[in-house]
């Protein structure tokens, strides 16, 4: 390990260090009672690398032999996943202490796995990927079943653990495949080889190694343990799933098919693509009948997952920048939904039923605006920054030819846009009823209101996210 | 004024009147009114240039990327329709502010009306289809927050939704339609799309296009089948009705089809989707029309009518079409916004709109009805009014029109259309206003204030001055907007009378015809009422119950949350996946030949496959499936062996062995539940699904196997290198302890790791909790054996235990050179250990057990690091080994290498890992209740089971 090296991974070394250090410090003190604190300081620390990340810029690095890449696709996906991340603990803390289920693994876990996100969107060889999602996986499994004396939080993790482990199996046979047959891990070395066409080994792996990942990001039909997991997991972890995990998967299904297969995107655009419809589709259509707001989020979180995939499919830089604005948008627009359904309770407990949010427009009418807001833009309605994500990726597929996708589309955000409107019908015209009758937490508050004005103020010039976007792309497709 | 500044006043204007409501209502309607003024005035100094035959336009970049920038242009059609936004806008403002009662949130109202004002002037001056996307949203938000406005009304909800989700939808839909008419053209500015008609209606995606923008235009103007949401959406306000619904918002759609005139219309396809649906929507509408009783409804289908005259218009395609739908648009406004202001003014005195409480209002309210005369005989068609100048024209097109070759569909449809027009126009008159004053209006009606009625009055008067002098008054404004839509000038002439034409007696026959269908109205009610028609409501529903339906049907199939369907739906995914890599790409040709198979391969081979298969039917039965799980194991083991690998076949028996033994021992704890019956096809469905996905996974291996690799194998390199370089002729162990020491040592670590943490959930499970209630409640649903500890087993692992440990050494010892090492006899030493325990319980042999296994984990680990550490001292890179020879006396040579050192830790550590593991699990077997025995018998053999059980007493 040179010094480069180092210096290149150092914002990885210091989240490490920091959670083993946090880990023990918590076990030999004050153990769960130290929990708020390290909430707080692991928050933080995701704030300061993102903003040593992002604001530090400079050149490329390839570190390791090219296993590590610190390129600007990396950069901007790691700000992304930091941002949210700490967003995300920020606004849980004050459920998490109220409900008494504040463990002091639980910011450490998430930290682990925000290191291996770190670890996946930078890594050059299909070892860095692997170690970097099953990091990221492993840390996930053990906080969906963080509540263990609940019946479905555990059925939620051991679901998702088995149906990880299947993906990670295949995700490895698929690597082994292209390992045996290209001769080398390293996503450069794969590139070369593959330049007349993809041996049939290379090819297996390639499509087994997607699925691995479609699992991940949760396309269809490898979506299956989505909704269980929504909904059994508690709510921060809930909104963790959604955040910080779907851009890591996505920006390292990028940098995989870019940087390992970026001269044939023809042979597996497609593929992508068919993953995109199944995914808009379903996700929509499933989503019409869900009562409960978390397995609305889940099928939500499908049907975005496959409009990000549109980008991606359409195999040029234009898609790649289409797919990362697209999954900021997708972040921003969650943090405020869930820190709202993080404040919804009836009662003193917490509820996600969508009935409970029958006239929230009397009850509560600033928070019933900024919800409208913000589930007019996940349904991608203009002039709400949701529709510039959208228009992004089908702009991405039409430009590459790809009408048919960018058709699909279409008629995909109209199916999804019901659900979405449902709600907000329901927050204007409902039925008097029993509603949700708590009042929402200052930070939960904040967050709401900023990620609704976000949505509006955004339209301006999308906070310049677009030009970041653009730059990461054309770091990754040359 | 610039445009950019003319569409973002309103926006500006929705934040005052939030800001000045305190200072009184009058105050915030005149500031509101003020900068609709102000817009307006922008737009008429710009109207001289406009009508000129200039264009307008205002550049400024924003997303330059998406080709997404505010460019704004003002042609004819614009000053047409900003006109009409502004300027209806400000009577609105004015009339809202008298109509509005004192209890409702004046401010809030005007916010939203601005904000809707701005969108709609947005749509008509984009310069850019994407920019104009994004307003006629807005229009859809804001309309929404404006029909919302009155909360309590329970009839609005229904409207809302409604509203919301169609126009929203079609909005949504018309966002692919501009993508792919971006694409064609190559840009995104409607003044360069507007001159590409060749290319975009040459392209193949000309029809799809098409379809997705009409999908939008007709959802927003309500035509037919869309055509169900406006009549609901009026239970909002009327000032907001008489804005959205009649003079703007539902004109829209009717604005896009005109604005995309030059480019779209002139096809086949524009002709049957776009006049078709006008005429069906103007017929519909008309009919249903007549037979509303309330007169907020009566208009909104009469609304509908009339958007559905104009669409067929536009749909005609023709030059001259284009120029009556657009004298009629203006025309229509007019009445229509007149005819709801004065509407809302009778519901505002009368506390009621249903025709059938109203009547004889003529002399309490005269200045009212002298409005709604004159606007409602324009509706009708009655010269010279101007209503009767635009639906002369229709009908002189729609004479000359054929519709698929026939002459006289056309002619006699818009003919009934019109008759209804009359009909209803007439009765509005005649049931409302004529006829006796009645002593039963919920509230004695009378003549608002000035301030009420001047809006409609004044639009009464443009009625009656375009319908007397429509050259002068709306002359050029009509001949601008026409030239603007069909692109290229236009010609204008606009008179009263056209001489003995069909369109006149065609017109003669609609007033007749009006007139009879009035006077037939109670027997013709009687019939309407007695038919079944469908509902707005039911149509609604019925739309949106089988997506509904499919959602629950979809999501009951998929995820009903047995994780068997789960892997089912994935495997078949992975399996289509695999099939479509293999359809794409040819294989090679095959390189190898398939070498003889032996007769004990063969057999071999069938006992795997029929044990595999066997587990298909038996997976239920635990411990019958761990039994055909060994011999799974145990034929691996011998393939390996059989195909001269006999390291890997005794690593492979050895970690069957005890892998099996933990597994015996954990199922043992599982809660034994009733096996979940499935069904035959459910079993032959997951039998195909698994015989797919295997026999996949094998063809793929097949086709791999026969075909040479692309790089030569590892395998030579290794071989050529052990010795020389590792000091060891048992490759696969050099390999372990040397070449791939790192891994091996990273393992070793994992797997203490794991040895503790199954220690640390026992320890865990034990401390108490609903996890440890569980255990201690536990009952062992089987009987237990009367004889736990067999006999002969306990006699036979005692004496095997000495030897045992000693093939663990021989194996440990041998295995730098010949197949073994400290994994394999590691497991060797555990194995004889854990017979112990199964034989002779778990209190005999843990009492004699002394040495500590959590430290056997630590001291393996940390010998295997010192020895990495070592080959530091010497100046080499972490675990490089050494090997050495020497010659002790009376032995023979003997190789030394630190490799040994290493393989020791890794023996240690694998030793302490699994007995841990045993150990921890057997705590939860003591726990639920077993009994720790002392003695390795449970039946004493010197002694009679008689005496052994009196000693018990």
């Amino acid at each position: 390990m040179t010094s480069t090296d180092f210096n290149t991974i150092l914002p990885e070394f210091i989240l490490a260090v920091f959670a083993m250090a946090a880990l023990l410090g918590a076990v030999y003190t004050g153990k769960d009672r130290t929990g708020p604190l390290l909430m707080w300081l692991t928050a933080g620390l995701f704030l300061l690398l993102a903003a040593w990340i992002g604001l530090g810029g400079g050149v490329e690095h390839v570190a390791f032999g090219g296993m590590f890449n610190d390129d600007g696709f990396a950069r901007f996906a790691k700000v992304a996943i930091l941002l949210s991340a700490a967003a995300v603990l920020i606004i849980s803390k004050d459920y998490m202490v109220r409900r008494d289920m504040l463990r002091f693994e639980f910011p450490i876990l998430i930290a682990l796995s925000v290191l291996g996100m770190m670890i996946m969107v930078s890594s050059g060889d299909l070892m860095a990927l692997y170690m970097g999602l099953e990091l990221q996986s492993l840390a996930l499994y053990v906080v969906a079943s963080m509540r263990r004396d609940s019946a479905r939080s555990s059925e939620a993790g051991l679901k998702y653990f088995v149906l990880g482990s299947l993906s990670s199996g295949l995700l490895l046979y698929g690597a082994s495949l292209i390992y045996g047959f290209a001769g080398t891990t390293n996503f450069a070395g794969i590139l070369s080889t593959v330049e007349d066409g993809l041996p049939l080994g290379v090819l297996f792996g390639m499509v087994f190694m997607i699925a691995g990942l479609a699992f991940k990001i949760s396309a269809v039909p490898f979506h299956m343990w989505t909704p269980d997991v929504y909904e059994g997991s508690p709510t921060p972890v809930t909104a963790f799933f959604a955040t910080a995990p779907k851009i890591a998967a996505m920006a390292l299904l990028a940098r995989l098919m870019h940087d390992a297969f970026g001269n044939v995107t023809g042979d597996w655009g497609q593929v992508i693509a068919l993953l995109a419809v199944l995914s808009m589709f379903l996700g929509g259509i499933a989503a019409i009948g869900q009562r409960d707001i978390k397995r609305l989020m889940a099928y939500s979180s499908i049907a975005h997952m496959g409009f990000a995939l549109i980008g991606l499919a359409s195999g040029t830089a234009f898609g790649v920048q289409a797919m990362l604005v697209y999954m900021a948008i997708y972040v921003a627009m969650n943090i405020g939904t869930f820190a709202f359904i993080l404040s919804m309770e009836r009662g003193g407990q917490p509820v996600t039923s969508i009935d409970s949010l029958h006239m929230l427009s009397k009850t509560a009418p600033l928070q019933a605006m900024a919800l409208l807001v913000l589930l007019f833009s996940l349904a991608g309605v203009p002039p709400m920054v949701g529709f510039f994500g959208k228009l992004y990726v089908l702009q991405a597929a039409v430009n590459a030819d790809m009408t048919w996708l960018a058709v699909a589309g279409v008629v995909a955000s109209v199916i999804g846009a019901f659900y979405y409107l449902r709600i907000v019908f329901y927050m204007y015209f409902g039925s008097e009823g029993e509603g949700v009758d708590g009042r929402i937490g200052s930070v939960q508050g904040a967050a709401l209101l900023i990620s609704a004005l976000v949505m509006v103020a955004g339209i301006v010039n999308l906070f310049g996210v677009e030009a970041l976007a653009q730059a990461a792309a054309e770091t990754l497709v040359r | 004024m610039s445009l950019a500044l003319i569409a973002a006043l309103p926006f500006l204007g929705a934040l005052l009147p939030g800001l000045l409501i305190r200072s009184g209502r009058t105050a915030c309607a005149m500031v509101t009114g003020s900068v609709t003024a102000l817009a307006l005035l922008g737009i008429l100094l710009h109207a001289p240039a406009v009508l000129r035959g200039e264009v307008i336009q205002t550049r400024i970049e924003w997303l330059p990327a998406l080709g997404l920038n505010a460019n704004f242009f003002l042609d004819g059609l614009g000053l047409l329709f900003t006109g009409l936004i502004l300027g209806i806008g400000l009577l609105i403002i004015l009339y809202a502010r008298f109509y509005l009662s004192s209890k409702d949130p004046m401010g809030q109202f005007y916010s939203y009306l601005m904000l809707f004002q701005g969108a709609m002037v947005g749509i008509v001056l984009s310069d850019n289809i994407l920019l104009l996307l994004i307003f006629w949203e807005l229009t859809s938000l804001s309309s929404f927050l404006l029909i919302g406005y009155w909360k309590h009304l329970p009839e609005g909800r229904q409207g809302a939704r409604m509203a919301l989700a169609v126009t929203g939808a079609g909005g949504l839909a018309m966002i692919g339609g501009m993508l792919i008419l971006g694409n064609i053209v190559g840009s995104y500015d409607l003044t360069v799309i507007l001159t590409q008609k060749e290319a975009i209606q040459a392209s193949e995606w000309y029809l799809p296009a098409l379809i997705l923008i009409l999908l939008g235009c007709f959802t927003k103007s309500a035509q037919f089948p869309f055509h169900f949401w406006l009549p609901h959406a009026m239970a909002a306000p009327t000032p907001v009705s008489a804005y959205l619904h009649s003079a703007t918002m539902v004109k829209a759609g009717l604005f896009l089809m005109a604005r995309m005139w030059p480019v779209l219309a002139g096809t086949p396809e524009w002709f049957y989707l776009v006049a078709t649906a006008g005429l069906i929507t103007m017929v519909l509408g008309a009919v249903i029309g007549v037979f509303k009783d309330d007169l907020k409804a009566l208009l909104a289908f009469s609304t509908v009518s009339h958007l559905g005259l104009i669409t067929m218009l536009l749909g005609f395609g023709t030059k001259a079409a284009a120029t009556v739908a657009v004298f009629h648009i203006l025309n229509h406004a007019t009445f229509k916004a007149a005819l709801f202001m004065s509407a809302g003014i009778v519901d505002h005195e009368a506390h009621t709109r249903d025709i059938k409480r109203l009547g004889g209002l003529r002399k309490l309210m005269p200045v009212t009805f002298a409005i709604v005369c004159i606007a409602a005989l324009s509706m009708a068609g009655i010269p010279p009014l101007n209503g009767f100048l635009s639906k002369e024209l229709m009908l002189t097109e729609a004479v000359e029109t054929p519709w698929a070759g026939n002459a006289w569909i056309l002619p006699a449809l818009a003919t009934i259309g019109a008759l209804f027009s009359v009909a209803y126009s007439f009765r509005l008159i005649a049931h409302v206003f004529l006829g006796p004053v009645r002593d039963d209006y919920p509230h004695k009606p009378h003549d608002p204030g000035f301030g009420m009625w001047a809006a409609p009055a004044f639009l009464a008067l443009l009625v009656v001055l375009i319908g007397l002098m429509p050259m002068t008054f709306a002359g050029d404004l009509v001949r601008a907007t026409a030239s603007a839509v069909i692109g290229e000038p236009a010609y204008v002439n606009i008179y009263h009378w056209h001489g003995f034409v069909p369109a006149l007696f065609l017109s003669l026959l609609a007033v007749g015809g009006g007139l009879v269908v009035l006077g037939l109205h109670p027997r013709l009610e009687a019939g309407w009422n007695a038919v079944p028609r469908p509902e707005a409501k039911a149509i609604f529903d019925g739309l949106v119950e089988p997506f509904a339906r499919l959602s629950r049907r979809v999501t009951d199939w998929l995820h009903d949350g047995r994780i068997a369907g789960y892997f089912a739906i994935a495997t078949v995914a992975i399996v289509a996946a695999g099939y479509y890599a293999w359809s794409s790409t040819t294989a090679g040709v095959v390189t190898r030949d398939l070498t003889p198979i032996a007769p004990v391969a063969a057999v071999g081979w069938l006992l795997l496959m029929g044990c595999t298969g066997a587990l298909f039917f038996i997976h239920r039965s635990r411990l019958v499936t761990l039994v055909v799980l060994g011999v799974v194991g145990l034929m691996v083991s011998v393939g390996f062996a059989y195909l001269s690998a006999p390291d890997l076949a005794l690593t492979q028996i050895s970690v069957e062995v005890a892998t099996i033994i933990l597994l015996l021992l954990a199922l043992n704890f599982l809660p034994k539940a009733d096996a979940e019956k499935i069904t035959a096809g459910r079993g032959f469905r997951d039998l195909v699904v698994a015989g797919a996905a295997g026999l996949g996974a094998g063809a793929l291996v097949y086709a791999l196997m026969m075909r040479d690799f692309f790089f030569p194998t590892i395998s030579d390199f290794h071989l050529a290198n052990s010795y020389i370089g590792g000091g060891g002729t048992n490759v696969v162990n050099v390999i372990l302890v040397d070449f791939r020491g790192y891994d091996t040592f990273g393992e070793i670590i994992v797997l203490g790791i794991a040895g503790l943490l199954i220690y640390a959930l026992a320890e865990a499970l034990l401390r108490g909790g609903p996890a440890n209630d569980r255990l201690l409640s536990w009952v062992p649903d089987q009987k237990r054996a009367g004889d736990r500890h067999p006999l002969m087993l306990v006699i036979a692992t005692r004496v095997m235990l000495p030897v045992a440990l000693l093939v663990a050494v021989f194996i440990f010892l041998r295995g730098h050179n010949m197949p073994g090492g400290g994994f394999i006899s590691g497991l060797v030493a555990a194995i004889a250990l854990v017979m112990q325990y199964m034989a002779s319980g778990y209190g005999w042999t843990a009492a004699r057990q002394r040495v500590d296994y959590h430290a056997m984990i630590g001291w393996g680990v940390t010998i295997a690091a010192l020895c990495g550490v070592g080959s530091w001292l010497a100046g080499r890179p972490f675990l490089t080994s050494a090997f050495g020879y020497v010659h002790p006396p009376v032995i023979e040579k003997f190789e030394i290498a630190t490799a040994a050192i290493f393989d020791l830790g890794v023996f240690l550590t694998v030793v302490g890992a699994v007995m841990l593991a045993l150990a921890s699990l057997s705590r939860f077997a003591v726990r639920a209740g077993e009994t720790v025995n002392t003695a390795p018998f449970d039946i004493r053999p010197d002694q009679s089971p008689a005496s052994v059980a009196k000693e018990g007493h």
